[in-house]
């Protein structure tokens, strides 16, 4: 990321002073440059940012250029070193977010680019940061999500009643959530599912008249669900001219959205609350 | 206390409370929480203020998510980290969700209408779905507005 060079003027490693690369050299390097930029797509990087990090593994772990490909589910590169060069592809699922992979892969790079690790190393650390456990225990993440839709619902200007009915939704629809994700049910099944569960806890400030003002918390009581990160990161990957990517994240989202709705339509129809 | 400050500062809270969920439910390290918190209440109550004043929000949320899209350039720069473990979790609380899945409702409501009755609805779907467009691009757009104005480069791949 921190490139002293002047914009346009490739620092010295990139050039021709770097030794040609044996053949199996070249397949252990595009391997590693391979794998982090897998993860880096899996774990919601943007296309610009797997690019950049791709290319400066390869480049300072010894290659001389790496050409990149990032398609929404595919990254295809090749590494070319003298006359050698070797192309190679590799499928990527999503796998949901997790920046804190995304950092660690970060920080590697930056150690590869100063000459801190070799080839070797480097395969030991990527295989770390594959192992990582998340930060936070499931439970946590129950709690936060379930308070962070609280949180929406007083930013919409519920009262206490709606801030305590839509925390309990949210974070009984987290721990669905969480449920169906780890028995790989379809992830737009997934999201209607608790967008149903959500809409229709929520409804029950509406239900027993407990506030005058039911349909905040069945607004807030979804939002844990809505796609940020895939919606945010098409519109990045618009604007920098990553097209492709951009426009497959913008439909994600757009799906989800349409989960979401399905959901809560779900919901409201059967509890009889009105949005 | 000034009834308005009382206002933001409640709404700079609850926002702060929003981005530290959302940023626990992406796994962001621990030691970039207080970042995303302070940057999303810095956001959330600069773009609740500027509409206060009239603004539009649109325009409201670009000026709030280029002002995250700074913090986090910094804070990025301090920790020697990715910009997006700030700036992702910090415009969390103002990604149109709820104008989104209203468009969605809209367009779902029309099976049941018929020509004329559904063209309100159509047009209130309609609205919702530039605005929900607006909102992103704007949020988008701010929060990499640092890296488009102060990192450019020949393109490196």
């Amino acid at each position: 990321m921190e490139q002293s060079h002047p914009p346009g003027i490739f620092p010295a490693h990139d050039a021709a002073h770097k030794r040609p690369l044996a053949y199996h050299e070249l397949r252990d390097i595009i391997d590693l440059s391979l794998w982090a930029g897998q993860m880096l797509l899996q774990y919601g990087a943007t296309s610009q940012r797997v690019e950049e990090s791709v290319h400066r593994i390869g480049t300072a772990l010894g290659c001389d250029w790496l050409d990149i490909l990032v398609s929404p589910n595919v990254i295809t590169i090749t590494a070319s070193s003298g006359s050698e060069f070797r192309t190679k592809l590799r499928r990527v699922v999503s796998l949901g977010v997790d920046l804190g992979k995304v950092t660690a892969i970060n920080d590697l790079s930056r150690r590869i680019n100063n000459g801190e690790l070799d080839r070797f190393q480097t395969r030991t650390e990527l295989e770390q940061i594959d192992q990582m456990p998340r930060s936070y225990n499931r439970w946590l993440v129950v709690v936060m999500v379930g308070l962070a839709c609280a949180a929406f619902s007083r930013l919409f200007g519920g009262d206490w009643i709606i801030f305590g009915i839509t925390f309990g939704a949210a974070a009984v629809a987290m721990f669905l959530r969480q449920t169906l994700h780890r028995l790989y049910f379809n992830p737009l099944l997934v999201v209607v599912a608790c967008a149903f569960v959500a809409g229709g806890l929520a409804s029950t400030a509406g239900l027993f008249n407990l506030s005058d003002q039911p349909e905040t918390a069945l607004a807030a009581a979804v939002l844990l669900l809505v796609p940020g990160v895939p919606l945010i990161n098409a519109a990045q990957d618009l604007i920098r001219g990553h097209l492709v990517t951009g426009i497959t994240r913008g439909v994600t989202g757009l799906l989800i959205s349409l989960a979401i709705a399905l959901g809560l339509l779900l919901a409201i129809s059967l509890t009889g609350v009105s949005l | 206390m000034n009834p308005l400050l009382q206002i933001l500062l409640e709404d700079a809270f609850w926002s702060a409370i929003a981005a530290t969920g959302f940023a626990i439910l992406f796994n962001v390290p621990p030691r970039a929480l207080p970042g995303c918190a302070l940057a999303a209440a810095c956001g959330h109550a600069l773009r609740s203020w500027v509409m206060q004043l009239g603004l539009p929000i649109e325009p409201a949320t670009l000026l709030a998510a280029t002002t995250i899209g700074f913090l986090g350039f910094w804070f990025a720069r301090k920790f020697q980290s990715p910009t997006a473990i700030f700036t992702v979790p910090a415009v969390i609380p103002m990604v149109p969700g709820t104008f989104a899945f209203r468009a969605m409702l809209g367009i779902l409501a029309i099976t049941n209408m018929g020509v004329f009755g559904s063209t309100p609805v159509l047009v209130e779907a309609e609205v919702n779905v530039v605005k929900t467009g607006l909102i992103l691009a704007a949020l988008a757009g701010g929060i990499i507005a640092p890296r488009l104005l102060f990192r450019r480069q020949r393109p490196v791949v």
